[in-house]
């Protein structure tokens, strides 16, 4: 072992009730830092799950017509754009097949969606209509688990809507209503189930129905609107997205660009996170250091006398680093473990609807990153004391 | 040992010159043991000589002249003893010859190295490999063991506690009459144990010479004693230099020879 080391433990150890302190705080600011992180991370992680596990990761749309400028005899031409045509995916099988082999899709659903009034008597509401294949009607959202009336099963003459709208028409399970579609055409359809997901623009303007009723509906025989698609993993949707973009040549778009205010929410609340975790470890720092260097002026006479034995001020000056990290790796590991048995605790408690009560995920504590950031703060707020220690004279300080 | 009064500013030939003649002994008032003391020094190499040091200290705009122009030289395998009186400059010129502080203006040789232009790490390896030091105080560690605070220097040096230090410490230690205290805390030891512990410390990496300052300043009569008495024990068995810082006229006495400063000059033997 070094000798350095064997004096600054032996420093360390030898005031222990200080040190315990010391730690303690340490530990104390670590568990903060824990905390904060597991929640804010939680949150995210909480607010996007519940954001996609209820629409699709990417979808896939024909693309947009856009006017092109073409040069014809050094003078500039706009191509004009016919907007009568209809945007469709007429070759939505093919697409499949890409999207299925792309590596990290796992769910593709073919939609005919579009807009539609609901009418029951003189009542009409409008309606967004998702025309989905009826084994597919949980592929984007999971509706079976919110159904609070009737069933999630689409049947040729069955509509799923959300509660809100079944409310303002008052519908129930079993009441026909009249469908008109934007195409004009109608259908007299039974309500089979009510669901309530917690988002007003679902539980109020959705409607899902079997894609084979929606399609006369929506004047679609052979295509479809778009392409739902759920990912292994939600995070890759820009990567997966533009992957499909170019390959598929259709309009691709990962969930995060629909959902922008998610985004932000989650980034403020990643940069109020790191404004708390900053003031953390500033306040270890300053505890380490301030310690350290009251222990620079208590052992002013045994640091006179090392150097007036000819020890080097580096020697000094490592020995007080290492109190530092000493005491930064002690408080580090101490107050993950309680950080992360607090966070435990903390998500263990529930609801009465069994949900948590705190969106914490004690997994997500940037354990590693808090042990090593405390650790190297520590190193650096030792630096302050060894340098002061290095720097005590040995005549002055033999003579206290 | 050779001593030189004369405040002027000398060259080193003068210096040389007066390490060995007789005539500057000789004009001072010395008996003829001290005179022999001195001729026998002659035979000896020299292990430290001082040129016209001077140390001024500054207070604002006025300067203190602590250090008038000493020269001094120290022969191998001395035991000297260094009296004056409280701000005669005794402490300054100790701390300087010690290589702890810098003169203002002078030159120190150390075994025929100069020192003047070292760095501060060259003259902190200067004291760890060549010089020893007992303070009035003990001031051991007092958190670290007897044989802890014996190794110190040298395993602090090496970076670390190896297995020879340690065996050279507990030779030391045993030599100072303290190898069953090798394991108790500093604190745990008496005034006199810790002064002989402090003893066995400047001696662990052999150094050629030993700066005691007041090493029985703060111990009762037989611990002195018994401090003196290890001292020049060893001092003849292992060839070692000691200078002595001391009040007390009967350490003195124990001592090859005697330097007093008076005023920041030497005076007499």
């Amino acid at each position: 072992m070094p000798f350095s080391l064997l004096v600054a433990w032996r420093y360390i150890t030898a005031n222990s009730l200080q040190t315990l302190l010391l730690v303690l705080g340490v530990s104390l600011s670590v568990v903060v830092f824990v905390f904060i992180t597991a929640l804010i991370n939680g949150l995210s992680i909480f607010l996007t799950q519940e954001t996609t596990s209820k629409i699709a990761h990417i979808e896939l749309e024909p693309a947009n017509k856009i006017a092109r400028v073409l040069t014809n005899d050094n003078r500039f031409v706009a191509q004009p754009v016919s907007t009568l045509q209809r945007k469709q995916i007429r070759n939505w099988q093919q697409v499949i097949e890409i999207a299925g082999s792309t590596p990290g899709v796992s769910v593709i659903s073919p939609i005919v969606d579009g807009n539609a009034f609901l009418v029951r008597g003189e009542a009409t509401q409008p309606i967004a209509i998702q025309g989905v294949e009826p084994s597919k009607v949980d592929a984007i959202t999971n509706i079976s688990s919110y159904i609070i009336k009737g069933t999630a099963e689409l049947t040729t003459g069955g509509l799923i809507i959300g509660a809100d709208l079944a409310d303002e028409l008052g519908l129930f399970v079993g009441t026909p209503v009249l469908l008109k579609s934007e195409r004009g055409a109608e259908r007299l359809l039974s309500i089979t189930g009510i669901f309530r997901v917690g988002l007003s623009s679902l539980d109020q303007r959705v409607g899902f129905l079997s894609i084979n009723v929606a399609r006369p509906l929506f004047d679609l025989p052979d295509g479809i609107t778009s392409l739902g698609l759920k990912l292994d993993d939600p995070a890759d949707a820009p990567a997966i997205a533009k992957v499909l973009q170019n390959s598929t040549q259709l309009k691709s778009t990962p969930w995060q660009e629909k959902n922008k205010s998610l985004q932000n929410a989650t980034d403020a609340q990643g940069r109020t996170g790191n404004f708390i975790q900053g003031f953390t470890l500033l306040a270890i720092i300053i505890s380490i250091s301030s310690a350290l260097l009251l222990s620079t002026y208590r052992r002013r006479a045994e640091i006179g006398i090392m150097r007036a034995t000819g020890i080097s001020r580096q020697f000094v000056a490592t020995v007080f680093i290492f109190q530092g990290i000493f005491i930064g790796a002690l408080g580090a590991f101490l107050g993950a473990a309680a950080g992360y048995q607090l966070c435990v605790k903390l998500a263990s408690i529930t609801k009465a609807d069994g949900s948590s009560m705190l969106p914490i995920a004690p997994s997500e504590g940037g354990y590693m990153l808090v042990i090593i950031l405390t650790i190297v703060g520590a190193a650096l707020a030792a630096v302050l004391p060894a340098r002061a220690a290095s720097a005590v004279d040995p005549v002055e300080a033999i003579q206290q | 040992m050779i001593y030189n009064t004369s405040s002027n500013n000398i060259s080193s030939d003068t210096v040389s010159n007066n390490t060995v003649s007789n005539n500057t002994v000789s004009n001072n008032t010395v008996s003829n043991n001290t005179v022999s003391k001195v001729a026998k020094s002659k035979t000896n190499s020299t292990l430290l000589l001082a040129n016209n040091i001077i140390k001024t200290f500054r207070n604002g705009e006025q300067e203190t002249f602590v250090l008038k122009g000493i020269n001094l030289t120290i022969p191998q395998g001395k035991m000297i003893a260094l009296q004056g009186a409280s701000g005669s400059g005794k402490s300054t010129l100790l701390n300087i010859l010690g290589l702890l502080m810098r003169p203002t203006s002078g030159e120190l040789m150390l075994l025929d190295h100069s020192l003047t232009n070292l760095s501060d790490a060259e003259l902190s390896n200067y004291r760890n490999r060549h010089l020893g030091f007992v303070f009035q105080y003990h001031n051991l560690l007092p958190d670290f063991t007897a044989l802890e605070n014996v190794a110190f220097p040298a395993a602090a040096t090496r970076g670390r506690l190896t297995a020879d230090i340690k065996k050279r410490a507990l030779l030391l230690l045993d030599k100072v009459g303290l190898s069953d205290r090798s394991n108790f805390l500093a604190s745990q030891l008496s005034g006199g144990q810790k002064q002989r512990v402090a003893i066995a410390r400047s001696l662990i990496n052999n150094p050629k010479l030993v700066f005691a300052d007041e090493p029985t300043g703060n111990l009762d009569q037989d611990s002195a004693k018994q401090v003196m008495n290890l001292l020049r024990d060893i001092n003849q068995t292992d060839n070692t230099t000691f200078l002595i810082s001391t009040h007390d006229n009967s350490v003195a006495a124990n001592c090859d020879d005697i330097v007093r400063i008076i005023d920041g000059k030497i005076a007499d033997v």
